[in-house]
């Protein structure tokens, strides 16, 4: 857990959360005025140049940090407030409980998460919480099939047998002794799952179905950007290159701890 | 070309010289180059295509018509400020009572199949539309305006009207003026919208959906000397961008459609033509304005004082659009200079947002289609109205979502566009009209709706002019909607393609062009 | 193994039902009448009138539901609005371009995979590289790689086309030009997944006993590598492109879209954005449904070749 992978990744990930934190006061510009300059490519006054509507594309990418990390923290959540109650339920309790909560998750995984994720959000509409909500549907699988999968070699611990024979409950054996087992698991892919909900958020903006604007959002920053690339490439490349860091930050934690 | 227009003027009787504009200068700039045309060779367009079907009985969607004015001609035809020019119909004579058009139709014209064009053929194809057994879309635009169609010789059509309509010129340059063959039709049923047969400049080979559609010259085509190409292939495209991409490295030889931003990686390149289209789409922003919040009129003023329209035409066109203050763009014969508008003024806005008693601000939503251009506008109406304490939220709803959402009344702050029409009535009645089909801002005006009946019924072009000027001032001081802009947008061609002319219908006319050697 | 088939595959159907039966009711009910979207903003309300009794839009969800299952089950899934193409033709003209996508695709970062993971000896800052390649394929979203490899090698460069697709009949130089770019996004994440798995199953068989006969044999180290451990460190990497055969069709559906290919997944996109419903319902439901086949396959078949794992707990 100590690896060097660990403090890159926190500091890459505190690193992000501090520019959402700070935008305003970090940002060199408004996010939202528009200017008569449009597409202009670098220079002194804008960083990374300005949008299609004159925009300072600095000051949008610092801000699209805070739509981004709430998403991908509540998607998160949410994939574990759901896939781990299943998965401890799953790994514990045995018998028909345990095959058909097994064959549920394994349906569950199965399914496309971002083909999902676009049908549902094209239904009840893209704004914050419904995102949040939906990744956190399709998110949760993969948590439930790990913590079943950890709970189910702590269920053969023999301490937990010792447990058993001397009459514990069900949830009592749970709380105490495999949910401590179970915790640093479900750390690592919660770190894990933050980074998939960053990505597949961002992919729901490039394909339309973000956070309207004039919200500054990485994802619908690179579609909008696509069709100027050979003018100001950076309005695209800007807000891309930030959800890889992001990406790439919560991944090398999660990672860092297995 | 130009030998029949000298026909027309020459021999005008009665009310026919003050009825439609007839500029022969018009003609003679599309064909006034300096180099004659060199004939042969093949045209590929790049079209975002949406063609169902290529029979003009039936056709509705707007990319047909790219190919419906190649396969077929129409009776008669649009100069470049929508005056109406003979094309089948050599000229044609209004009755005393204006209730009776006689159409002298060229001589020796066939259609593609051999049959010959006359009289008998064009009561044909009017009959289909008016029959509610064929139940034709156009049925419910000719039926008020048409009684009968006789023929009187095959040289000569007469037109029995309703009631006197100027507006019949108009719809006999567009879709009910395509010419359709009466035994092609009947011959080949439901397959003729992808085998068409008409009498135009070239006939449809091949139509591969999704893919392309083939023209190959047509060699009995009635006009000498046309067409110069061989050929013209329709390539579908997915988007302007790709379509922009093709033609710089020459897989295709003309894209329209395109932005003031999508023509900026082709500004300056010598091998690329640009064509702006003088008259462009009508852009405004609606609500309804028989019930609240947007029926108290200072709330409206409100809105259209604290709209800066120069920057709006600055950032979303690149300035290359222009200020509407009215529906009627500048180069169209019912435009009026002296229309009068709501200059820009925030701080007047604001004093009339609190006398409308909104002093602490006002919310709403606005719907916002998602096509770059309205979400563009939207984010800059949202940032200048904000600053007159004016909160919108935009709420985005999917292209093909939001005008049905207009229609059913679900939607009520919304922007929109139109292109304009031939005629002064076709928008402005669908529009202003109390029975206009298209009024979704529920306006009604008794005054606007007398001025716009008698206007539709008047040969004379002067007093159209006037009476749709009145109306114009009228509907802008009513404030059903705000306009907004005039848009830019250009076509694009390699240098290598001759002969292209703009009409405001948006439509490009390929008949005429040629191509050098590139 | 039979009980395992048949309850995967009555799931299977259970599923294609129950998201057809979701899916259309939402959808209806959202929609409203598709007669205005179809006909676009020219429409007179006669002919809007006109075409909603023409395709049934008047008549109750359930009796449309019943209408469109019964031509579902014959093949006949209705027609686009926005084409009038029958849904089918569409599908099938587009599944090809998928297909081709998706199995060049695989077929790159299995081989890559296995390849740069295998090589013997490699020096330590070589191997740095390989694992910063990987991780740079998991993490940077395929919209993000997409996107700048248009620009360096399209925009900046003009040395690949920046669309995905010409057909076949153009030439196959051109085909396959046009294929570099896709193939190597929509390929990157696999890359890097398949070569985690990979590595690790490798590490595990390199230090076998056979290995180390192979070693005392005096096999040279790259056939050791190549003809011994890598076809036994392979099989996880089998068993997780079935399982990522879900993902991978998320990719494709961003990779289409950049690229403009003629494949589903743009069909989806473009159907969503459209609201067009019966293509959407269509291709929603086929690739749930051939997800799922897919996966079926794939524990069949990995069932067949392990036999100790086919005890499904």
């Amino acid at each position: 857990m100590r690896r060097p992978g660990c403090w890159i990744g926190v500091s890459l990930v505190t690193f992000v959360a501090a520019v959402a934190v700070a935008a305003p006061a970090l940002a060199p510009q408004n996010p939202y005025a528009s200017g008569v300059d449009m597409l202009a490519l670098p220079s002194a006054a804008h960083w990374l140049g300005t949008d299609d509507l004159g925009r300072d594309v600095l000051s949008r990418v610092i801000y699209g940090a805070r739509a981004s990390l709430p998403i991908g923290l509540g998607g998160a959540l949410v994939a574990t407030a759901i896939g781990v109650p299943i998965g401890l339920i799953a790994g514990t309790l045995r018998g028909a409980t345990d095959v058909a909560l097994a064959a549920l998750i394994d349906l569950f995984i199965a399914l496309p998460g971002l083909v999902l994720a676009l049908i549902i959000t094209v239904m009840v509409g893209a704004n914050l919480r419904n995102l949040i909500l939906v990744l956190g549907f399709v998110m949760w699988p993969p948590v439930a099939r790990l913590v079943r999968g950890q709970a189910l070699a702590l269920r053969e611990a023999l301490f937990v047998e010792a447990a058993r024979a001397m009459g514990g409950k069900p949830l009592w054996i749970i709380w105490r002794h495999i949910w401590p087992g179970v915790l640093p698991v479900v750390a690592a892919q919660f770190s894990i799952s933050v980074s998939f909900a960053i990505f597949t958020s961002a992919s729901l903006s490039f394909l339309g179905l973000g956070i309207p604007p004039p919200a500054a959002d990485w994802g619908g920053m690179v579609r909008a950007g696509y069709d100027y690339l050979a003018i100001n490439p950076w309005f695209s490349l800007a807000p891309g290159a930030a959800v890889s860091l992001a990406v790439m930050a919560f991944y090398i934690i999660g990672r860092s701890f297995r | 070309m130009n030998g029949r227009e000298e026909t027309v003027r020459t021999s005008l009787i009665g009310r026919r010289h003050l009825m439609m504009g007839v500029t022969g200068g018009v003609l003679a700039a599309g064909t006034a180059r300096a180099q004659s045309p060199s004939r042969g060779g093949t045209l590929t367009v790049g079209l975002s295509n949406d063609a169902n079907t290529y029979d003009p009985i039936f056709s509705v969607q707007y990319t047909e018509r790219y190919v419906l004015y190649l396969a077929f001609d129409t009776l008669v035809k649009y100069g470049p400020d929508f005056s109406i020019l003979p094309e089948l119909a050599t000229s044609w004579e209004t009755s005393a009572d204006g209730k009776r058009i006689v159409f002298t139709l060229q001589q020796g014209v066939k259609f593609q199949d051999g049959t010959p064009f006359d009289a008998a053929a064009v009561k044909w194809n009017i009959d289909q539309r008016l029959d509610p057994a064929v139940n034709s879309p156009q049925r419910q635009v000719l039926a008020p305006i048409i009684a009968s169609v006789e023929a009187i010789d095959p040289r000569h059509v007469a037109f029995n009207l309703v009631a006197p309509s100027p507006v019949l010129f108009s719809l006999l340059g567009e879709r009910p003026g395509f010419m359709v063959s009466p035994e092609a039709w009947k011959k080949r049923g439901p397959t003729f919208g992808s085998q068409p047969v008409g009498t135009g400049a070239f006939v449809l080979k091949e139509w591969t959906r999704g893919s392309r559609v083939v023209l190959e010259r047509n060699p009995n085509y009635w006009q000498p000397g046309l067409p110069y190409l061989d050929r013209i292939v329709v390539q579908d495209l997915a988007g302007s961008i790709i379509g922009v991409q093709r033609l710089i490295t020459g897989e295709i030889d003309y894209v329209d459609q395109l932005t003031p931003s999508d023509i900026l990686p082709i500004e300056r390149r010598g091998d690329i033509l640009l064509k702006p289209i003088k008259v462009g789409r009508w852009y405004f922003l609606q609500w309804h304005v028989n019930e609240p919040p947007f029926d108290n009129p200072k709330l409206r003023q409100a809105f259209a004082h604290a709209i800066d329209r120069d920057r709006l035409n600055e950032i979303t066109m690149r300035g290359q659009g222009t200020v509407s203050n009215g529906p009627t763009p500048r180069g169209l014969w019912w435009y009026d200079p002296d229309l009068k508008f709501y200059p820009h003024d925030p701080a007047r806005a604001k004093a009339l947002l609190a006398e409308a008693g909104h002093p602490n601000g006002f919310e709403y939503v606005l719907s916002t289609p998602q096509v770059t251009v309205f979400q563009q506008i939207n984010q800059l109406l949202q940032e200048q109205l904000g600053a007159v304490g004016i909160k919108l939220t935009l709420q985005p709803v999917a292209a093909s979502e939001w005008y049905a959402r207009v229609v059913s009344g679900a939607t009520n702050l919304t922007p929109t566009r139109w292109t304009q029409r031939a005629d002064p009535d076709g928008l402005l009645y669908i529009l202003f009209d109390s029975e206009g089909f298209a009024n979704t801002m529920k306006y009604r005006n008794d005054q606007v709706d007398a001025l716009l009946g008698r206007a539709r019924t008047v040969y004379d072009m002067a007093e159209r002019k006037k009476l749709y000027a009145e109306a114009q001032q009228q509907i802008v001081n009513d404030l059903p909607m705000v306009p907004l802009i005039f848009g830019a947008e250009y076509a694009a061609m390699r240098d290598a393609v001759h002969g292209f002319e703009w009409i405001p219908d948006e439509i490009p006319r390929f008949r005429g062009l040629w191509k050098t050697a590139a | 193994m039979l009980r395992l088939i048949v309850r995967r595959i009555l799931l299977m159907l259970a599923i294609a039902l129950a998201v057809s039966a979701l899916l259309f009711f939402t959808v209806t009910r959202l929609l409203g009448s598709p007669a205005e979207m179809m006909l676009g903003q020219d429409a007179s309300p006669l002919a809007i009138a006109r075409l909603n009794a023409q395709y049934g839009f008047d008549r109750p969800a359930v009796i449309q539901y019943l209408h469109w299952l019964g031509g579902a089950l014959t093949g006949d899934l209705g027609r686009s609005y926005t084409t009038q193409q029958s849904v089918a033709a569409a599908i099938a003209a587009r599944v090809p371009v998928t297909l081709e996508l998706s199995l060049w695709s695989v077929a790159l970062a299995v081989t890559a995979a296995v390849v740069s993971n295998t090589i013997p000896a490699m020096r330590r800052p070589l191997q740095g590289v390989v694992t910063a390649v990987n991780l740079v394929g998991i993490t940077v979203p395929n919209f993000m790689l997409g996107v700048s490899l248009i620009f360096i090698l399209s925009v900046k460069l003009n040395l690949l086309p920046s669309t995905g697709w010409v057909p076949w009949s153009n030439g196959i130089g051109a085909h396959l030009r046009h294929m570099i770019m896709p193939v190597l996004t929509l390929s990157a994440y696999y890359f890097g997944a398949f070569s985690i798995v990979y590595r690790a199953e490798y590490q595990a068989v390199i230090q076998r006993p056979f290995i180390q006969v192979a070693r005392a044999k005096g096999l040279g180290e790259w056939r050791v590598a190549f003809r011994h451990a890598a076809p036994n460190a392979i099989l996880p990497v089998i068993t997780f492109v079935g399982i990522s055969i879900g993902q991978l069709t998320g990719g494709a559906v961003v990779t289409e879209t950049i690229f403009s290919m003629p494949g589903m997944g743009r069909l989806f996109v473009s159907s969503i954005e459209s609201r067009d419903f019966p293509v959407m319902l269509a291709v929603g439901m086929l690739i749930v449904v051939g997800v799922v086949f897919a996966n079926l396959l794939a524990d069949i078949g990995y069932g067949i070749v392990n036999p100790q794992i086919r005890d499904p707990s």
